[in-house]
Order: structure tokens, then C-alpha cells, then sequence
């Protein structure tokens, strides 16, 4: 005997919300580090976005395939007296635009948000069968 | 307990299996910062299931709803797995779950007060 759980739009806006809830992390780094001139290894912060891969061919969901670096040239600024400006006094900026972040954390806001909507229409969809039973 | 099951031996069961599980829900989303901790869940129906598959009853009182770690979500770098969103997400399946047994239950013994009142 198969045990079905039934309940796969749950499972489905749940990996939804999870994958967008990446994004809204990386979103946040990205406004976090958007003055870091310093990574650690020399170079400036590197913008990062989530990228999503749907979880099967079947209907699975979506998961995050990986949180990769954008790798956009730096924009250098001129800044002579930074301790991480070079011979001519130009300082090397992370890649982070400030207004692209912000419709970025717009996007998956609402995107968030769609799925909660999903879940919570199912929920009701689920209940009004449940209705029957009186 | 008697190996041909009723109806309401089920749902008790099921009841008793959703009101343990919700514990576990409840447990996980208390622990969401706690470091190392992995989120419990309770198997019950694939259990039930093996029992029916084997026997074409089940002995109630025998299979208890099991408390386990699946440890199959992704580790966060303090060693907790909890997701929020994917206890809410069990929390409805989990409401939807012991409404439709309290529901089926009420009607089952709806149905039984209607014998009685039968002239």
C-alpha cells in the first residue's frame, strides 16, 4: 500500500517560499557588502544572486541550483586617499547597484508572497472539501 | 484489542499520530536557532500501511507513531536544519489532516445517533 501524502501544492509552495527567501539572503548581502572595497583577498565584493532550477521534470517545486557571483566588471572610483586605492588614486567598487537591489527585493518579495497566496488558496480548496463532511 | 479494526480505531489512531506530530512541528519551530539541532518528524501512516499490506489488519495498540530525524533537509552553517517555511507547510498539511479525521469521525457517529433515534 502507497501512502500518498496528497498534499503536493503545500510541498511545491514551500520550496517557493524557501527559494525565494535565498534570494531575499543574497539580496541583503549584496546591500550589506554594496561599499566593501575589501574581500578578504584583495578584490571587492562580488554582487551574488540565487539561481533557480526547477526540482524535476516532474511537478517538484523549485530548488536554488547555486549562489553565484555576477560577474560583471567592477566600476573604479576616483578616491585618492582610500587605503585600497591603486598608483593613479581610483578605487575598485563591489559590482552592487543600489536601485537594481531594490527591485530585486521587490521581485522576490512578491514573489514570496505569491506563494504564501498559493498555499493559503490550496489550504482553502482543501477545507471547503472537507466542508462535505458536516 | 480485536484484529478487525472499526472505523473509529482508525481515526484515533490518526488523531493521536497528528496531535504527536504537531508536537514534533512545535518542538522544530522552538529550536529554529538552536545550533546542531535536526528537525524530528513522525511516521505513522507508512508504518500503519506495512501493517495493513502484511496482515490486512493491524493490531492498533501495537504500532506506535514513530518520533525520527529525517535529516534530509540542507545543514545550515551552525548545524541546524529547520526551515521555517517548511514547518508551516507541514503545520497545514497537519491541520488539514485532523480536520478531515475529527470531521469523519463526527459523521461517523452522527450516523450512529441517528440508529438510536430511529422509532
Amino acid at each position: 500500500m502507497e501512502v500518498s501524502s496528497s498534499f503536493g501544492p503545500i510541498d511545491i509552495a514551500v520550496s517557493g517560499m524557501q527559494a525565494q527567501n535565498k534570494q531575499i539572503g543574497a539580496i541583503s548581502s549584496n546591500v550589506a557588502n554594496a561599499q566593501s572595497t575589501d574581500n578578504g583577498d584583495g578584490s571587492p565584493y562580488r554582487r551574488l544572486e540565487a539561481i533557480f532550477k526547477a526540482a524535476g521534470d516532474e511537478i517538484e517545486g523549485v530548488t536554488v541550483d547555486e549562489i553565484a557571483g555576477d560577474m560583471s566588471e567592477f566600476p573604479r572610483i576616483l578616491k585618492p586617499g582610500h587605503p585600497d586605492a591603486d598608483d593613479q588614486g581610483y578605487v575598485t567598487m563591489p559590482n552592487v547597484d543600489l536601485p537594481i537591489e531594490m527591485i530585486n527585493l521587490t521581485v522576490a518579495t512578491r514573489a514570496y508572497q505569491a506563494n504564501v497566496a498559493v498555499m493559503k488558496r490550496y489550504q482553502r480548496m482543501v477545507e471547503s472539501t472537507l466542508e462535505l463532511l458536516r | 484489542m480485536s484484529e478487525i479494526n472499526s472505523i473509529v480505531d482508525f481515526l484515533e489512531a490518526g488523531i493521536k499520530a497528528e496531535s504527536l506530530r504537531q508536537k514534533a512541528i512545535t518542538n522544530n519551530v522552538a529550536n529554529l536557532q538552536t545550533a546542531g539541532y535536526r528537525r524530528i518528524d513522525v511516521r505513522f501512516e507508512q508504518l500503519l500501511a506495512k501493517a495493513l499490506d502484511s496482515n490486512g489488519s493491524a493490531d492498533l495498540d501495537e504500532i506506535e507513531p514513530d518520533v525520527y530525524q529525517p535529516k534530509q533537509t540542507p545543514v545550515k552553517s551552525n548545524g541546524n536544519d529547520v526551515s521555517l517555511e517548511t514547518e508551516v507547510g507541514e503545520m497545514v498539511k497537519n491541520t488539514l489532516r485532523h480536520r478531515a479525521y475529527v470531521g469523519l469521525l463526527k459523521k461517523n457517529y452522527q450516523q450512529i445517533e441517528t440508529a438510536i433515534n430511529v422509532r
